[in-house]
């Protein structure tokens, strides 16, 4: 039986060039770190808001981080089954059991658990959002006025008004000092970030073309079957969060911003207009809002594009990943999904083996660890960490591509950034019992974008 | 010249599309799938056959294994034996049928998105009871990336599956056959592997041939390949050696050749999760891990890097060079002997409750 400790085809070619196994990055954190945030002991405690699948893994990644105590003591969700679920993994975890203490007394169910998890942190301790997008304005605002730190996942917003919305939010916080990571956890991967600084060096010449792929089968709840639970209108809408636009900005923002956001990012700007084509094909008796294609063609203010295909029909070809083309040649940011990236630059615009010239061989560390090292040490040191602006510019160049497609019609990123269609006005106000903001047709169906027909705002 | 995998199978695919337009009246026999030359009551009418995958263009080319008697585990001479691979000891192993390659994308997809079914609804066709049973099966939840990793789809074999997948891709191709599919057990998988032989592989000691016989470190260029594009071994299976390494029914344990003293059709029913047991080394083994007797077992890292917690019963990201292929026992075992032995495994597994 194999005895080397590795992972099975995470290319051992690879784990030989390094010169020793890499070091957890949590270890690279300094644990003498000065404790400044404002409590009578140095124990970070954290909320967790959203406690599906990857706010769960997100907790997990923040309670990896070694560098000091650190606590998780409050959950909240709005269905039981998924704050219990959440508690039994992370109590039970065999490396962060311990740092697990949550009673039922600070496990909160409803759209109000948020306020009452947050209210068991102290100022400097951390809350996670990890909820559907749409919240994410709501969330934030209060945890700000707590003077707590935040990570949230992206997107971090799914419309024009609530991205203005946030970037004021944003404004408290950066006067209160308070540190916020945003899951684009690409942005903390040390490979794209040598690759970053190649090209800015001009190591591919000038950035000419950027192309971005997320092309899959079936992705998460992007496809939506009718409803034949016990479950309500809104319950079940959360439950298939991607199949909704106001809930997740739907498979587009969902699914393609991290491939967008890092192309943007080696491109080191955003894009100033897009238009898109896209439609729905093989939908069936689904009830989602989403294309099963998109398009788009994304222009820089000095003419340069960045093309962008999203696809989740089965069946086809499949690819997941980012390319920036220059006058001397080709990066590839990222080769499938999102780690290990594998960046290299090639001379030329072909994969030529022959003609590689940079890349990098050893073992890549995962970047949903790195994000929580980075921002863990942020606080703990007090230096300045605020991701708020380019998860929301991120997040907003994706809607504004998204909004393109469902539209038909070209789109600035100025005249998005005015748009007044916000498509859950009334969320903060939401409870068990709400109606949804999005309501069924008298045949359970539900409006889709109609490009050409409805062109001022996304949907019906 | 190699045979590509699926020539055979355009054959078999006009078969099943005729058996499916033809809308032939009920008989009592609706649950299994009619294909000729699957049919064998005894050893000695086993033949080849293409197992049709029905509302698709695809088949699996199934390859007849005589049942025997053979020395299963390594002699403390071979370079690089590992303690596990000791005592050797004769097992006996019934006849079966193996499949040719390793399940490909194109076939596992058929399952993992529902294929069949889609293009069953899209054409109208209404649904056979055989379309009944399947829908009874799990599939797995939507991946949030590309499980093939940029490496490619199509015939190239299905990697990153959990065993409880493989698993249960073998329990729907049962249910949309008729016919009874399983993964190997260790000792099955050995025992086709060596095809006769008794050497480190199916050709002799000598590693340096194995460039013509499989894809592994030295010649992979860091990626799996298409099925059956190297020699086979004697019994006519391709890729027993490296490419991906192979999902088996067992359990890993280090010392079952010596605590197991049932020489008739061994199998160690698994009760936990890890370690379990792959075969035949992959595309980013070196040739020791290549050889027939080698045994691996999985673990926690294999999913090192997925984000969701609790991390998902289908999916491993991390274990890019494991795949499988299925076998068909010439004898069905019954409901009995299936649930006791065959299809039994713990913990249970299951998705969230959602």
């Amino acid at each position: 039986m194999k005895l080397e400790n590795e992972s099975r085809g995470s290319s051992r070619r690879e784990f030989l060039k390094s010169s020793s196994q890499v070091a957890a990055a949590t270890t690279l954190v300094a644990a003498s770190a000065q404790h400044v945030h404002a409590a009578e002991d140095n124990t970070i405690r954290v909320a967790l808001v959203g406690c599906g699948g990857r706010g769960t893994g997100a907790a997990l990644n923040a309670l990896s981080v070694d560098n000091g105590p650190i606590q998780l003591v409050a959950l909240a969700d709005v269905f039981e089954t998924n704050l219990k679920s959440t508690h039994t993994a992370l109590s039970k975890h065999k490396d962060v059991g311990s740092k697990v203490d949550v009673p039922e007394e600070r496990q909160f169910i409803g759209f109000d658990g948020y306020k009452k998890a947050i209210d068991c942190l102290r100022p400097g301790d951390i809350a996670i959002f990890a909820t559907p997008p749409a919240f994410r304005w709501v969330h934030y605002g209060y945890a700000i006025e707590k003077g707590v730190h935040v990570f949230m996942e992206k997107p971090v917003t799914i419309d024009a008004p609530t991205s203005a919305r946030m970037l004021e939010i944003n404004k408290k916080a950066l006067d209160k000092n308070l540190k916020v990571g945003v899951g684009l956890m690409c942005r903390h991967c040390k490979v794209r970030q040598e690759l970053f600084d190649r090209i800015q060096n001009g190591e591919i010449g000038d950035v000419s073309l950027l192309r971005a792929y997320r092309m899959a089968g079936p992705t998460a709840s992007a496809a939506v079957p009718p409803n034949t639970t016990d479950l309500s209108e809104l319950q079940y809408q959360i439950k298939n969060f991607h199949g909704f636009l106001w809930l997740s900005g739907g498979a587009v923002s969902d699914f393609l911003i991290h491939n967008i956001d890092e192309a943007c990012w080696m491109k080191n700007e955003w894009p100033v207009r897009v238009h898109a084509v896209g439609g729905r094909h093989y939908r069936g008796d689904m009830i989602d809002q989403n294309f099963d294609s998109y398009g788009m063609e994304y222009t820089f203010a000095d003419g340069t594009k960045l093309l962008v295909d999203g696809r989740t029909i089965a069946g086809c070809k499949q690819e997941f990943a980012t390319y920036a083309h220059g006058s001397k040649g080709l990066a590839v940011v990222s080769s499938a999904a999102h780690t290990p990236a594998k960046s290299r630059i090639y001379a030329g615009h072909n994969m030529d083996k022959g003609k590689l010239l940079w890349d990098w061989p050893e073992r890549e560390e995962n970047p949903y660890q790195l994000e929580w090292a980075d921002l863990i040490a942020a606080i703990r040191n007090d230096t300045p960490y605020n991701e708020v602006e380019r998860g929301v510019m991120a997040s907003a160049v994706t809607s504004m591509g998204r909004m393109a497609a469902h539209t038909g019609q070209e789109i600035t990123l100025e005249k998005f950034m005015s748009h007044d269609h916000e498509f859950a006005p009334n969320i903060a106000d939401l409870t068990l019992d709400s109606e949804s903001p999005l309501k069924a047709n008298t045949e359970g169906r539900y409006s889709i974008p109609m490009p050409g027909l409805v062109k001022k705002q996304e949907y019906l | 010249m190699l045979s590509p995998p699926q020539t055979q199978s355009l054959l078999a695919a006009v078969v099943a599309l005729a058996i499916a337009f033809s809308h032939h009246p009920s008989t009592a026999n609706d649950a299994v799938l009619e294909v000729p030359d699957a049919v064998a009551k005894a050893p000695a009418e086993m033949k080849r056959y293409a197992e049709p995958i029905e509302h698709t263009e695809l088949a699996i080319e199934m390859v007849p294994i005589k049942g025997g008697t053979f020395t299963m585990g390594t002699p403390e001479s071979e370079a690089d034996r590992n303690e596990d691979e000791g005592p050797q000891h004769e097992v006996t192993v019934d006849p079966f049928w193996m499949g040719k390659y390793e399940i490909t994308w194109d076939q596992y997809d058929v399952w993992s998105e529902q294929m069949d079914q889609r293009r069953r609804q899209m054409l109208s066709i209404p649904a056979s009871p055989r379309d009944a049973l399947v829908d009874g099966v799990s599939k797995p939840t939507e991946p949030y990336t590309d499980m093939s990793f940029g490496m490619g789809k199509e015939r190239y074999p299905a990697i990153s599956m959990t065993q409880h997948a493989a698993r249960t891709f073998c329990k729907w191709l049962s249910a949309k056959t008729g016919r009874y599919y399983r993964l190997p057990t260790e000792a099955e998988w050995e025992y086709a592997a060596r095809a006769g032989t008794q050497t480190a592989y199916s050709f002799g000691d000598d590693p340096e041939q194995l460039d013509d016989y499989a894809w592994y470190f030295d010649n992979s260029d860091d990626a799996y390949h298409e099925v059956g594009q190297k020699k086979p071994n004697p019994w006519g299976l391709y890729d027993m050696h490296g490419n991906v390494a192979e999902w088996v029914l067992d359990q890993y344990v280090a010392d079952f050749y010596s605590q197991n003293p049932k020489i008739k059709n061994p199998l160690a029913i698994p009760s936990t999760l890890y370690p379990r047991v792959v075969r035949g080394g992959g595309w980013d083994d070196d040739p020791d891990m290549l050889r027939c007797g080698v045994r691996e077992g999985s673990s926690e890292e294999w999913k090192e890097q997925d984000p969701q917690l609790p991390q998902s019963i289908w999916y491993l990201t991390d274990a890019q060079g494991v795949g499988f292929r299925v076998v068909r026992p010439l004898v069905e075992p019954s409901a009995e002997e299936k649930t006791n032995k065959w299809d039994n495994t713990a913990p249970e597994q299951k998705d969230p409750v959602e």
